[in-house]
């Protein structure tokens, strides 16, 4: 619904007749207006207040008028109308509180505004896709902690099960190198998979606990990304689109919430760069010759090979480097130099994942793209190529090579798990630290400049970084904590880095798609990855034999089985027996599945298709009204430079209005406005509302107007006199098709001139035309043009005589004009019916 | 409590609440950055909804404005008497509609306000021009702001009458998903 404000242009309308014309129409909107609002529900109608584009003295005009009918309306009713309209403020009243109370709750506001009002929206996406991560791993770690690792705990704490259970040996201290590398004495603490008993603590079954904690967590996790990339989606990709660019640049991309004074400026200086480019752009694009194709096209062929095989080498090396550990790291018990060597995978592994980018924006500034934003697609798809080697060689090695080495691998999984993510973590602040705050001090190449801050780079390594605690939360449930304290500091550490050292990125690019690549590079490779190893690991792997929550099991899920089967003894439980038989084991049932979801998908598809073709041919439409509004204003200017001549000859021969004539068009249209007026009263017909202005081209309409409706009072006066009656007949439809329009069509708002004086025209047209297709009692129309055109213009002039000899005084407009007009809406109904004929 | 209840009624704060996009908490933050530009002008109690008026020069120059380039247009479109003098009720009006919570559609009424110069409903050449200075200090030639004047209107106007409506605009914003989140100032 939308509706513009109750007083458009209120300083336009200056005389006394127009004011009135215009507050008995803004009376009628506003009549409406409520009525509609007083239909809603009470919360919709809040809602559809605020969205009114009013100020708020209007609102709250509108919002009290509403409560006084509601107040009239329940005191007609009983008490229970009384009592839903309690409720309805109380439970109004208690979403306030809780919005404001979600308002105290939310993180780092401030700093986002002062970062978004220094750097704008596309830096402000790290920051709001950090917190949206740590959320992640908040809700992960209360989840795991809560379910998994309190009730062992509790378990341990019992005095006589506490000597059972495998607590820390003898023999192993904490030697203060078990912080980088997680083994050693971390290895007997809940960190790992490794601790964790597999009884059943007083009817709480440890098993169940943990592979239903993960797995729920893990479909969470599933669901809400895909939730919130199919919003993004729908909100930033489906209806962009690239092709207007300048007009997007000019009236979009400002910035507002930009408040800082040198950014403001730099702003300005990007965007002049940005328009200079962009008009250049169209004559640099034809100015390549086949060799200079031929030259980008080799370079980015280079390119790609270049960092392809960087990709792979780095992932063999990581492959051999895995190996030598397996061979450094054979017996239980290390000595400090052993653990040590344990590090050497995590160190070359982050090492990587800093330096070889750095390479890939090297490559980058040598290649040539025709616009910036491929270029960081492409940029993006190597970073991501680059890191899912580097991973997927890591989990081979995880899958395969370590549960050779028997009992306790998952907590070595684990291990190394934490080693990556805390090496992760000290080379980013390494990395922001050398790349970001010693470039600055020392300069070293002045040539560069300030660095920018490379949203996308930044942005991988989080979701890089959180793929690994996905991957990890089956091996150390605890890993996630970890994380929370990472991207905590690793906030502030950006928010300082970035204020002190870097500029705002120069070019703005489109932040929200941008995020929505984020979201679903996030869900993509790296969380779909994530899922399929832990799920591989659940369903295929053996647990280890003496150590961790499944031990004795073929795999995790045989967990699931064996409690089922306990609860076959239970009666009152078959039906879960029942579902899980035929349900969850049957391949029938994700046969049908799987076909009913392709079925939806491909009907979802065609609709898709269908609103494609619709939304293709309604811009179609937009631009054929355009053309006919411009035709139409065209037409009118042309006349309103005959109007002086016109009237002239009137008046030579025209006696009987001979004062009329020498007055001017405006005057006649208000003449002519008020005979109208009189003529409604006495006949009764339904009224037109007028919307006036005071320019020349609307008084023409007016008189139009008022011509149409002395033609109807012909009609009615003379019913038998029908020279001519298609057009008088047709005219008379108009009108009435034209007040229809004023009734029916609450969703169009007036803006008072001539344009919409004449849409209304032009709608009011078709719809006489459409009625006198449907009653097929005229003459059909000869679908050419120039024929309808010709023969309107024929029937207007003898219109015209007649007229003149009926009520020539009550004839105001101009005859040419009336004879054009005529003309012109014939266009139009011609080109309906062409459009029809489609 | 008792602090909140001596500037507003309840009523008062129910109508803002209804009205705008804030809760109470940020109506109230609202009124004290308000008063914070007058002191010695704004009255600690509203009840009885004094007329009072902050010109546009104290508005300007409130930090979430005071560099924007369009500060003086956007005091213009939400002050009741169109010349940047707010009162209270416009202060909250503006802030909302730059909020984050305020629909499309809403924002994309005001943008096109804003930028629509010359208050004729329609962003003509001479808006683009004037916008296009604002943005960028009268850096580009004559020749240049002609040329992207008229690309804009090329690729914006739908209808082909050499200007740009309200629903050229709103056609255009719905394609450019970025503008909800720069339409928007944090307060």
């Amino acid at each position: 619904m939308r509706r513009m404000s109750m007083f458009p242009n209120a300083d336009h309308t200056q005389t006394a007749f127009t004011e009135d014309a215009i507050w008995n129409e803004m009376q009628n909107e506003q009549q409406n207006l409520l009525e509609e609002l007083a239909a809603l529900s009470t919360r919709d109608r809040i809602q559809a207040i605020r969205d009114l584009p009013m100020s708020f003295k209007e609102k709250k005009h509108i919002r009290k008028e509403l409560e006084l009918q509601s107040s009239k309306k329940s005191r007609q009713f009983t008490c229970l109308a009384d009592c839903s309209e309690k409720l309805s403020l109380f439970s109004r009243k208690c979403g306030y509180h809780v919005k404001s109370a979600k308002q105290t709750l939310k993180l780092w506001q401030g700093a986002m505004k002062s970062i978004g009002g220094k750097f704008g929206t596309s830096v402000l996406t790290y920051f709001v896709f950090l917190k949206w991560l740590l959320m992640f791993n908040i809700f992960s770690f209360l989840v795991n902690f809560g379910f998994v690792t309190i009730p062992l705990l509790v378990y341990k704490q019992t005095p006589n099960i506490s000597q059972i259970v495998n607590n820390v040996p003898q023999n192993v201290t904490f030697r203060g190198l078990e912080i980088l590398t997680g083994a050693g004495y971390f290895k007997y603490t809940v960190m790992y998979y490794g601790s964790y008993s597999n009884e059943s603590l007083v009817g709480y079954n440890m098993q169940l606990a943990y592979f239903f904690t993960i797995a729920v967590y893990m479909v969470l996790c599933g669901i809400s990304l895909i939730f919130s990339m199919a919003v993004n989606f729908k909100n930033n990709y489906v209806l962009a689109d690239s092709a207007s660019n300048s007009a997007w640049q000019l009236l979009c991309t400002w910035d507002f919430s930009v408040t800082n004074e040198k950014a403001v400026k730099q702003r300005r200086n990007n965007l002049c760069v940005q328009l200079k480019e962009s008009l250049s752009e169209t004559a640099q694009q034809e100015r390549l010759s086949v060799s200079e194709k031929l030259k980008h096209y080799g370079i980015n062929f280079g390119c790609w090979l270049l960092s392809t095989s960087l990709a792979f080498g780095c992932a063999a090396s990581i492959y051999y480097l895995c190996k030598y550990e397996i061979e450094a790291t054979k017996n239980d018990n290390w000595s400090l130099l052993e653990e040590a060597k344990t590090l050497l995978v995590p160190f070359v592994v982050s090492l990587i994942n800093l330096v070889i980018p750095l390479f890939y924006s090297l490559f980058n500034k040598f290649e040539h793209y025709s616009t910036h934003r491929k270029q960081i697609y492409v940029l993006l798809i190597r970073n991501v190529f680059l890191k899912m080697s580097i991973l997927s060689v890591l989990c081979y090695y995880w899958m395969n090579k370590v549960p050779a080495k028997g009992s306790g691998w998952e907590s070595m999984v684990g291990q190394s798990l934490y080693r990556l993510v805390l090496f992760d973590f000290l080379f980013l602040m390494l990395g922001s630290f050398f790349g970001e705050f010693l470039s600055k001090w020392t300069k070293l190449i002045p040539r560069m400049g300030v660095p920018e801050f490379d949203v996308a780079r930044n942005v991988l390594e989080l979701i890089y970084s959180q793929t690994l605690a996905w991957i990890g939360i089956y091996f150390s449930p605890l890993l996630p904590a970890m994380q929370i304290f990472k991207f905590f500091i690793l906030f502030y550490l950006k928010k300082v880095s970035l204020t002190h050292n870097c500029q705002p990125p120069r070019r703005s690019g489109r932040a929200a798609q941008m995020q929505t690549i984020f979201i679903f590079l996030l869900f993509f490779p790296f969380f779909v990855g994530a899922l399929s190893i832990v799920a591989y690991t659940a369903w295929s792997l053996t647990p280890s034999k003496s150590c961790g929550p499944f031990r004795g099991l073929n795999n995790s899920f045989s967990a699931v089985d064996v409690w089922i089967d306990d609860l076959k003894n239970i009666t009152g439980s078959q039906w879960v027996v029942e579902i899980y038989n035929n349900v969850i084991r049957s391949e029938i049932f994700y046969f049908l599945i799987t076909l009913i979801i392709l079925v939806i998908i491909y009907i979802l598809w065609q609709v898709t298709n269908g609103r494609k073709e619709l939304i293709r041919r309604l811009r179609q439409q937009i631009v054929n009204e355009g053309k006919d509004k411009s035709f139409l204003l065209e037409r009118l200017q042309d006349l309103q430079k005959s109007i002086p001549n016109k009237s002239m000859k009137q008046h030579s021969y025209d006696h009987s209005s001979g004062d009329q004539s020498n007055s001017n068009a405006m005057v006649q249209a208000l003449l002519a406005r008020q005979q109208l007026e009189e003529e409604e009263k006495r006949y009764s017909i339904g009224g037109v509302p007028v919307p006036s202005e005071m320019s020349n081209s609307s008084s023409l309409m007016q008189a139009m107007l008022a011509r149409q409706l002395a033609d109807q009072e012909n009609e009615d006066q003379y019913p038998m006199h029908d020279e001519n009656p298609s057009s008088s007949s047709t005219l008379a439809q108009a009108m009435a098709a034209r007040n229809r329009v004023e009734d029916e069509d609450n969703n169009q708002y007036d803006i008072f001139n001539r344009s919409s004086a004449v849409t209304q025209a032009m709608q009011a047209r078709r719809r006489a035309e459409d009625t006198e297709d449907d009653m097929g009692d005229l003459p059909h129309p000869v679908s050419s043009v120039m024929m309808q055109v010709m023969q309107a213009r024929q029937q207007a002039q003898e219109d015209d005589r007649i007229q003149w000899m009926t009520a020539p005084p009550q004839n105001p407009g101009p005859s040419g004009s009336s004879a054009l007009i005529q003309a012109m809406l014939a266009r139009q109904a011609a080109q309906n019916e062409y459009d029809d004929g489609y | 409590m008792g602090n909140k209840q001596t500037i507003f009624t309840a009523q008062q704060l129910d109508a803002y609440q209804d009205c705008t996009y804030f809760t109470r908490k940020e109506i109230l933050r609202l009124f004290y950055r308000y008063r914070d530009l007058a002191p010695q002008l704004v009255p600690l109690d509203y009840t009885n909804h004094p007329d009072v008026k902050l010109p546009y020069e104290l508005i300007g120059s409130m930090p979430e404005l005071k560099d924007n380039p369009f500060r003086q247009r956007i005091a213009e479109v939400f002050s009741e008497d169109g010349e940047g003098n707010m009162t209270l009720d416009d202060f909250l009006d503006m802030f909302s509609v730059l909020s984050e919570m305020a629909p499309r559609d809403l924002k994309a009424y005001y943008a096109f306000k804003i930028y629509d110069f010359n208050n004729d409903d329609f962003i003509c050449k001479s808006d683009l021009e004037k916008t296009l200075n604002k943005l960028t200090r009268n850096e580009l030639t004559e020749d240049e702001v002609r040329m992207v004047c008229e690309k804009v209107i090329d690729e914006a106007d739908l209808d082909n009458d050499g200007r740009l409506s309200l629903e050229d605009f709103q056609h255009m914003i719905v394609r450019a998903p970025d503008f909800l989140s720069t339409f928007h100032i944090r307060i």
